[in-house]
């Protein structure tokens, strides 16, 4: 009854609004997504709440994990208030519908950038924000060495992922036959192979860590898996939005690019305001700091690259949240429980794949 | 009806219920097809095809105990998730109606135990959700049982691991058809002498032993037929072979879940029609029977169960109904039914709305199919009762 | 044992009888456990399996199980996401609602006990009320009384022990209302829910039902779905039972298909779908509120069936009676075959009621945070991850469906009786 009456109130005014202007056109009612966040003061955000490292709730409803980070960077690079989001937890079907619909605003939750779901799913890929392999899992005294000793075995794959399909292609070339046992969520495959109801687990190789690194040790610890060296496929994962809305998607990739930048220049949540005072110009520019001219004044207006920005949104996100570097440290990086080296994801003058488009 | 006329003439259009009968089904047919085409509009405006080209396309998965290769078309994907849909409710059907007649019966024991026992089965089960009890069977079971290396067993009966679980059966071997095409036509034969035989007990008065001669017809050919094949059908046990199960009726455990989750919440409201109808039957039909000097078994085969069985065929046909729809629910445990594949087209980047439609379309076909085969045989109880 | 040897026993035993006064408890066992050699064999065996079932449960429930990860978790199984600063708001809507259909409650049974007169016997004294009481809701006391174990603060118990005796003070004073008054009882549950409602989203820091969760959300999902679908399901019913051939039409093939599908295809189907059926102009309504006109529609199409049973159960004579009297086709059914119809419905829409509430499981299906997605979330959480810990919350999940609906449907039992419906 209590959404009953919102509902009736909702229908009647639907009602008044709707009755012959069907022909309404195509497209949304014109605005940006980023004018419709600012007047809502809040960042839908849709993401995973079961994925260790990456996104899990705690017992007071606090969502946490790297996903997470980088939903609160969206936000704080926008709405200025990292704390500005609300979270929506989205299965591997529901999510893209969910994006499609606009119950979010963006979507990060472990989505592989493809081209299929860039040209059907009506979903824009923005700057990747981990570049991920998909591996397999085993016990460790399974004795298999790699995919081609799988052969009759049970392999437990998210359903409607990418890594269901890589499974089936790495299979066939490797010439094995298996049972795929397919679930929607990643937690239910913790359960299932925890119980031994396959033997092999695939998924994005970061996952895999996650579930490793706290794999209970009442089941023998992290020792007791083995993460094959095969990597089956690319899987970048990185935030989408909805497709035709440009300005909004070019704010969005923006402030995920500020935190690899960031990092780039050193700037973290610790120094951003000295850094404000720095003598680099690049990094002044970036923080949205007035530029010194050539004769010393320095009174000019900011940097403002016209993406609907503040000028200072950067300084905004690391404050806030941190650059990428921090944020990967915190959430999946060595010192934590998933213990995940940089690798691929470290930045470009360390031989990683992290390259932010320079900032002017 | 309220239109009577003052002056004798015909009405005016208006008030005519003539008139207003037809302008009225005219509007509501009208409204009707405006709404659909406004939706279909509105589908066309956001850029939503209803295209079903996507059926024909490479599905690109596979899918557990089935044949479906990654080359198969998304239709075939999507025909072989209907029929693990059919099988589950199939065998879950016949499995509940069993259970629940047995615990509905036992609801009535005179037995205080065995009353009570079966009363707690069904407040139990009947008042939790369906999806409950799937997801709790499988969560449990994935806490308890063995990995398949260490499966325990019932050595040639049962075999149980977490991955998968092996039940012994008959299998036929060459003449396997043959010997089932034979004792069809046994049965056949068998339902036809029981006709006859009732017939003549009816004619004559004397007892005619229809059971015996209808039941040794049947015992008599399957022997036969049996030793002319030369062992048509094998007893096909489970054991364990590598990482899986040779032999029996194997299953998943997603399958398992289902069929357990669904038998147990079913049968308890099975019961619970089984009980009401049973004392449905008016006391004065027993008390008739007594009086006719009926022994309590006779009662009960003549008299009782014959008016309850009607009593509570349609409720039970709607349950079975149910338990079909239900199977649907295996999508939280992972069992690659017709909503669970669809899930996974749609995750693939397939037309959600089209392949949904299509779903939906197979459910209602399938439930429609149950009815009318339940409705019909309901139809023929009644005449035949009556 | 077979079905026909069960069956052999005596039928038509009411409900169980306890010992009664003319049997000595030897005779009482001989009677009922012991009758024949069968019997016995029965007993043992049953008997036996029973009591192993219940001490291995005994045993999990109070040793074995760790039920930490429900106790830490215990807010979220309540009320999901809802800001911790206000859950006043909840309690508020609570008292609201106790209060108000406490009143109606009152109102309504002296009412009854007015037309009943002199038959009426007395009503007992306070301490067999509040054991009768007790007997008859003992579900839901122990549900609450489980969940009241979890709590780490006195907040919940105070709050439940001042709900429970608004509750009865709201009865006695429903019974003291003016009889002027009572007459318009049946409106105060309605103005609680408005109420409630208001007291949950409005104003500043009012929380919208998009963050509702777990307990909260399944009961107002429940409650939102009857709600809006019974306006549908009278009118399809009416459609039904219609001698216009083209409104039968519609109202058959509605009614028909949205039965013949699983609820959870229509949730998907609304989640991807609903949305198109606004027009361009207003803004898509949230997923939440898609989800529940896809219940709505589908619950229609039932309630439906359970309102044209009703209008069958009018005799014939009551339709002519009335036509005789001269209403018009309006008036017949508002006046006289509605108000006898839907009457004898309502054994039947508690039942379906139930159904609804147990259907909002299926919620979880598509994502939102309903009682077994959170057992879902908490299994993940760093401090029970991979323990096998998810039987133990879904445990805790089914105790508070089983004690919800379970005395829905004693209540739903107790009404039929009342009303006489289910009689011959």
């Amino acid at each position: 009854m209590l959404l009953a009456l919102g509902l009736v109130a909702a229908s009647c005014s639907d009602d008044s609004n709707g009755d012959g202007e069907e022909a309404a056109g195509g497209g949304g009612g014109g605005g940006s997504l980023l004018d419709e966040v600012r007047d809502r003061g809040v960042l839908r955000c849709g993401v995973n709440e079961t994925v260790p490292g990456f996104g899990l709730v705690d017992e007071s409803g606090e969502y946490s994990g790297f996903d997470i980070e980088f939903c609160k960077v969206v936000a704080a690079g926008i709405l200025g208030d990292a704390e500005a989001v609300e979270y929506v937890s989205l299965d591997t079907e529901t999510r893209f519908t969910a994006l499609d619909a606009g119950d979010i605003d963006v979507l990060i939750r472990n989505t592989t950038w493809t081209s299929s779901r860039d040209g059907a799913e009506n979903a824009r890929f923005l700057v990747t924000t981990f570049y991920d392999g998909q591996g397999m899992m085993v016990r460790a005294d399974s004795g298999y060495g790699s995919i081609a000793d799988m052969d009759g075995t049970t392999i437990c794959v998210l359903s409607g992922t990418t890594t269901e399909l890589n499974l089936a292609t790495a299979a066939a070339q490797a010439g094995i036959d298996y049972e795929p046992l397919t679930f929607t969520e990643a937690d239910q495959i913790q359960e299932a192979f925890t119980a031994g109801q396959c033997q092999g687990w695939t998924s994005d190789k970061s996952q895999l860590a996650g579930v490793r690194s706290t794999f209970p040790e009442s089941e023998g610890g992290p020792e007791a898996l083995t993460i094959l060296e095969e990597t089956f496929s690319k899987e970048p994962l990185g935030p989408v939005v909805r497709d035709g809305d440009d300005e909004w998607a070019d704010a969005v990739n923006w402030t995920i690019i500020a935190t690899i930048q960031a990092e780039e220049f050193g700037i973290t949540s610790e120094n951003v305001e000295e850094m404000r005072s720095s003598d680099n110009l690049d990094v002044l520019r970036f923080l949205g700091e007035p530029i010194p001219t050539e004769d010393g004044e320095s009174d000019a207006a900011p940097f403002d690259p016209g993406l609907g920005l503040e000028p200072d949104f950067a300084v905004d996100i690391v404050s806030q949240v941190g650059n990428y570097g921090e944020i990967y440290e915190r959430t999946v990086g060595p010192d934590t429980p998933l213990g995940l080296e940089r690798g691929l994801n470290a930045q470009w003058t360390d031989g990683g794949l992290l390259y932010a488009a320079p900032y002017r | 009806m309220a239109t009577t006329t003052a002056a004798g003439g015909r009405p005016p259009l208006w008030r005519d219920v003539r008139v207003l009968r037809v302008a009225f089904q005219v509007a509501v047919l009208a409204a009707v097809v405006a709404f659909v085409a406004y939706l279909y509009d509105n589908l066309q405006a956001n850029d939503v095809e209803l295209d079903f080209g996507f059926l024909d396309q490479q599905a690109g998965f596979r899918i557990a105990y089935t044949d479906l290769r990654p080359s198969d078309t998304v239709l075939d994907a999507m025909l072989t998730g209907l029929r693990n849909t059919v099988t589950v409710a199939l065998v879950g059907i016949v499995l509940t109606l069993v259970v629940g007649t047995v615990v509905g019966i036992a609801r009535l024991s005179g037995n205080w135990i065995v009353r009570h026992v079966a009363g707690a089965y069904v407040e139990v089960l009947r008042n939790v959700p369906p999806l409950l009890v799937i997801v709790f069977v499988n969560a449990g079971a994935l806490a308890t049982l063995p990995p398949i290396q260490e499966a325990s067993r019932i050595d040639g009966l049962l075999v149980l691991s977490v991955s998968e679980i092996g039940v012994v059966s008959l299998r036929g071997d060459g003449n396997g058809w043959p010997y089932l095409v034979t004792l069809g036509l046994a049965v056949a034969a068998a339902v036809a002498v029981g006709v006859w035989r009732t017939r003549l007990e009816e004619r004559t008065g004397r007892p005619a032993r229809r059971w015996l001669w209808s039941g040794g017809l049947v015992l008599v050919v399957a022997v036969v037929a049996y030793l002319a094949l030369d062992g048509p059908v094998v007893v096909s046990r489970p054991e364990v072979e590598g990482l899986g199960i040779r032999g029996g009726n194997r299953m998943g455990l997603p399958f398992a879940s289902v069929l357990v989750g669904l038998v147990l919440y079913t049968s308890s409201h099975v019961a619970e029609i089984v009980r009401g109808s049973i004392q449905a039957v008016p006391r004065g039909q027993t008390e008739a029977a007594d009086a006719l000097g009926l022994s309590t078994g006779q009662r009960l085969r003549h008299v009782v169960l014959p008016q309850a069985f009607r009593i509570a065929t349609p409720p039970i046909i709607n349950q079975c109904l149910n338990l079909t729809k239900n199977t649907s629910l295996g999508v939280a445990v992972a069992f690659a039914e017709l909503m669970g594949v669809t899930n996974t087209v749609i995750g693939n980047g397939d037309p959600a709305i089209p392949a949904i439609l299509v779903a939906m379309g197979m459910y209602l076909v399938l439930s429609l199919a149950i009815s009318l085969v339940a409705n019909l045989a309901n139809h023929r109880l009644r005449l035949v009762e009556r | 044992m077979t079905a026909a040897d069960v069956l052999t026993e005596p039928i038509g035993v009411p409900e169980p009888e306890p010992p009664s006064r003319d049997l000595t408890p030897r005779q009482w066992v001989r009677a009922n456990l012991f009758s024949s050699p069968f019997n016995s064999a029965l007993t043992v065996v049953i008997g036996l399996g029973a009591a192993y079932v219940l001490v291995r449960l005994a045993r999990w429930a109070f040793v074995t199980a760790d039920w930490a990860i429900v106790r830490v978790n215990l807010r979220l199984f309540m009320v999901g996401f809802f800001p911790v600063d206000q859950l006043w708001r909840l309690w508020a809507a609570l008292y609201v609602l106790v209060v108000t259909s406490g009143l109606a409650a009152g109102a309504l049974a002296e009412a009854a006990r007015r037309v009943a007169d002199g038959d009426a016997e007395p009503r007992p004294a306070l301490p067999r009320r509040v054991l009768a009481a007790l007997r008859r809701f003992w579900p839901a006391v122990v549900c609450v009384g489980v969940i009241l174990s979890f709590t780490r603060t006195p907040g919940p118990t105070v709050g439940t022990v001042g709900l429970v005796a608004a509750g009865a003070l709201a009865g006695a004073a429903g019974r003291r209302l003016p009889r002027r008054l009572q007459r318009w009882a049946w409106v105060l549950p309605i103005v609680g829910l408005i109420g409630a409602l208001q007291v949950i989203v409005a104003g500043e820091g009012g929380v919208g039902w998009d963050r509702w969760g777990g307990l909260h959300l399944a009961v107002a999902a429940t409650i939102a779905g009857t709600a809006l679908a019974f306006p549908l399901g009278l009118l399809l019913a009416l459609g039904r039972r219609s001698s216009l051939p083209a409104l039968r039409l519609v109202s058959i093939v509605y009614i028909e298909a949205f039965r013949a599908v699983p609820l959870v295809t229509l949730l998907f189907l609304g989640g991807y779908m609903v949305g198109y059926l606004f027009p361009n102009t207003v803004d898509p309504p949230s997923f939440l509120v898609r989800a529940v006109i896809a219940v709505t529609l589908f619950e229609a199409a039932y309630i439906a069936e359970i309102v044209r049973g009703g209008l069958q159960a009018v005799p014939r004579g009551q339709y002519e009676a009335a036509q005789a009297l001269g209403l018009s086709p309006v008036g017949v059914m508002r006046l006289v075959v509605l108000p006898q119809a839907l009457r004898a419905v309502i054994p039947a829409m508690v039942g379906q009621f139930i159904s609804l509430f147990k259907d909002t499981s299926l919620l979880t299906i598509i994502g939102f945070l309903e009682l077994i997605e959170v057992t879902r979330i908490v299994a993940q959480q760093d401090a029970f991850r991979g323990q096998g810990l998810r039987p133990i919350a879904l445990a805790f999940v089914g105790l508070v469906y089983w004690a919800g609906c379970s005395t829905m449907s004693r209540e739903s039992r107790r009404l039929e009786r009342r009303l006489g419906v289910g009689e011959r």
